[in-house]
């Protein structure tokens, strides 16, 4: 469905020091150099996958998705959505796709919902019959059937949110770029969010590329990870080696019915938090076992549970092998 | 091709509609202001021809009609071109022209219809008016040719005003601030309220060219003005006809490299 070869895109940018001198002279004389945002990635994509793109701020994720959805020309390499080249903007293109960003809306601001999908309607061409069967089902999911017809300015972030997305849904597109859709919102609306977007993967076999900080939106949604840092791909696998390879120790968590001093908890594992009845301990893999039976026979547990590292954590990891595995190449050269 | 488009021209000018209707206040200020906005159109002939019967072979009533068209077409620009094309300006700088160009139609059709001021249909009613009035100074009405001559004279301003604007806005894909282009824009479209022969003996002449050439104010105002006197020369009117062409055509040229140009602003 989405394959990308060798994308690179790098942008001009002027550049000048601070101070009115530097100011005064770059009227006249400028200064450029190259912003490398994706510096030759590679994957591929099939139809119906759910992907989560992650990387840290700056690392190339949006430039990609708008390099994918049209928006901006490769510098080099081949990228192609469903056998269509995305700088193209062929009109079959265009209707298959959407990029639906959190932090940017198509919702007319001063008019109701309503008349943003009325109008998108039209420009998609959708057939009348189709167009009151999408409506009703996603008013129904979305539960935003007394939103519509209020002034978008009058609803809340949450409440606009989820009438983006039923904008951006009309056309029914066979790929969904999604560019932080759950920024800003509450837990349970973010919850609310995740189980409509895999609702509609399920249904339709709608390809999905999702990027977010909020590692439960792609724990939740993504199977498949890719993760770009300084514009390069980094990992593209499943999300569970990802935490396998990045953080292979396991959490044990311990709730305890009466205070235990810490030594006695450094004993089994390393300590991560210990506070308010509550231990966390990290432990290697294979040692998991050995630890429960410790745990349980030496100590007033009551429950237990065994989790993986939370993900934001094994992301920081990796971002922080990376810069230092850049570090590591930028001293080897010499300048 | 063409009726998806005349659909969609239907839901954005509802939309337009909709919109002006949203805010009561809006809606009587901008009436009001348009009113404002004629006067201030009539006050300068009223203290010129207050002094002589006739400036450089205009008279008074002959010199409405210039008035006339240039409160029309200012109604044409304030109501259906301007409020649109600065609003790219703004979908330029915030980065939601993305939405603009991800969707399956022409952008420069999109952005052109995405918003109409219906209020600035009364400077249209009232430069109908004038030309009523100024008719009616002259003691005689126009002839059939030079009515129908006009007409055709009114699309091609209106090409020329809307490719003008589509070149200002253009500029905002490299400048990103272009409030100060439109601003002098509006200030220079204001030169023509004026028979373009008045200007003939300023700069030795220079200015007349630059508004008939450059800046094609004369093909817009003087030019429908003086086919309904009935004495504008065939070669003018081809002239007309050649030159918003031209225009239309490079306007479209200049947009479509200048959408190539556009980086999107980060999310």
């Amino acid at each position: 469905m989405i394959s990308v070869h060798g994308l690179r895109k790098h942008y001009k940018v002027h550049k000048r020091p601070p101070g009115l001198k530097a100011a005064l002279r770059s009227l006249f004389h400028r200064t450029y150099t190259s912003v490398k945002a994706v510096d030759g990635i590679s994957f591929d994509i099939r139809p119906g996958e759910r992907v989560g793109f992650l990387g840290p701020n700056g690392a190339g994720k949006t430039t990609t998705l708008k390099v994918l959805s049209g928006l901006l020309h490769p510098s080099e390499g081949e990228v192609r959505v469903d056998g269509h080249v995305p700088r193209l903007r062929e009109e079959a293109f265009l209707k298959k796709i959407m990029l639906v960003m959190g932090q940017k809306q198509q919702l007319l601001w001063d008019l109701p919902p309503a008349e943003t999908f009325e109008l998108n309607r039209a420009i998609y061409d959708v057939p009348t019959l189709q167009y009151k069967q999408t409506l009703d089902e996603l008013v129904g999911l979305l539960e935003i059937g007394d939103l519509i017809g209020k002034p978008t300015r009058q609803l809340s972030l949450g409440e606009r949110m989820k009438c983006e997305l039923a904008a951006a849904l009309i056309h029914r597109p066979r790929v969904l770029f999604l560019d932080e859709p759950t920024i800003g919102l509450d837990v349970s609306m973010q919850a609310t969010m995740r189980t409509f977007i895999k609702d509609y993967n399920e249904k339709y076999g709608a390809t999905l590329i999702l990027t977010s900080h909020y590692m439960d939106d792609v724990a939740a949604l993504c199977p498949r990870v890719i993760v770009i840092d300084k514009g390069l791909l980094s990992y593209d696998g499943s999300l569970e080696a990802l935490v396998q390879r990045v953080r292979p120790e396991k959490r044990v968590v311990l709730r305890l019915s009466e205070v235990v001093d810490a030594s006695r908890l450094e004993s089994l594992g390393k300590l991560v938090t210990h506070e308010a009845g509550t231990a966390v301990l990290q432990v290697k893999q294979d040692a998991v076992n050995a630890t429960i039976s410790r745990a349980l026979s030496g100590l007033p547990v009551t429950d237990l549970t065994v989790e993986n590292a939370p993900l934001e954590e094994v992301m920081s990891e990796l971002f922080a092998e990376n810069k230092a595995r850049r570090l590591q190449t930028a001293e080897s050269v010499p300048a | 091709m063409v009726r998806r488009y005349l659909r969609l021209l239907t839901v954005q000018l509802k939309a337009s509609g909709l919109q002006a209707l949203q805010y009561r206040a809006d809606f009587f200020t901008d009436g009001f202001t348009s009113l404002c906005w004629v006067f201030t159109a009539l006050a300068p002939l009223f203290v010129v021809y207050g002094r002589q019967p006739e400036v450089e072979g205009w008279s008074f009533g002959e010199a409405l009609l210039v008035v006339g068209w240039f409160t029309l077409l200012q109604g044409i620009l304030e109501g259906a071109i301007n409020p649109s094309l600065t609003g790219v300006v703004e979908h330029i700088r915030k980065g939601t022209l993305d939405f603009v160009l991800l969707k399956p139609a022409d952008a420069q059709f999109l952005v052109s219809t995405q918003r109409f001021l219906p209020w600035r249909a009364f400077n249209v009613l009232t430069g109908l008016g004038l030309f009523i009035y100024a008719f009616m100074l002259l003691g005689r009405g126009p002839s059939p040719l030079g009515l129908l001559t006009s007409l055709l004279l009114l699309g091609t301003s209106t090409v020329l005003l809307y490719s003008l604007w589509i070149l200002t806005v253009s500029a905002a894909f490299f400048v990103v601030r272009v409030d100060n282009l439109t601003y002098l824009f509006t200030s220079i479209f204001d030169f023509a309220r004026w028979p373009s022969s008045v200007f003939k003996g300023v700069a030795k002449g220079a200015l007349t060219l630059v508004f008939t050439y450059v800046i094609p104010l004369a093909l817009m105002t003087t030019f429908p003005a003086e086919a309904m006197l009935g004495r504008l020369p065939v070669a003018s009117l081809v002239g007309a006809v050649v030159g918003s062409a031209v225009f239309a055509w490079v306007a479209r040229r200049v947009w479509i490299r200048s959408i190539g140009h556009y980086t999107s602003a980060s999310s």
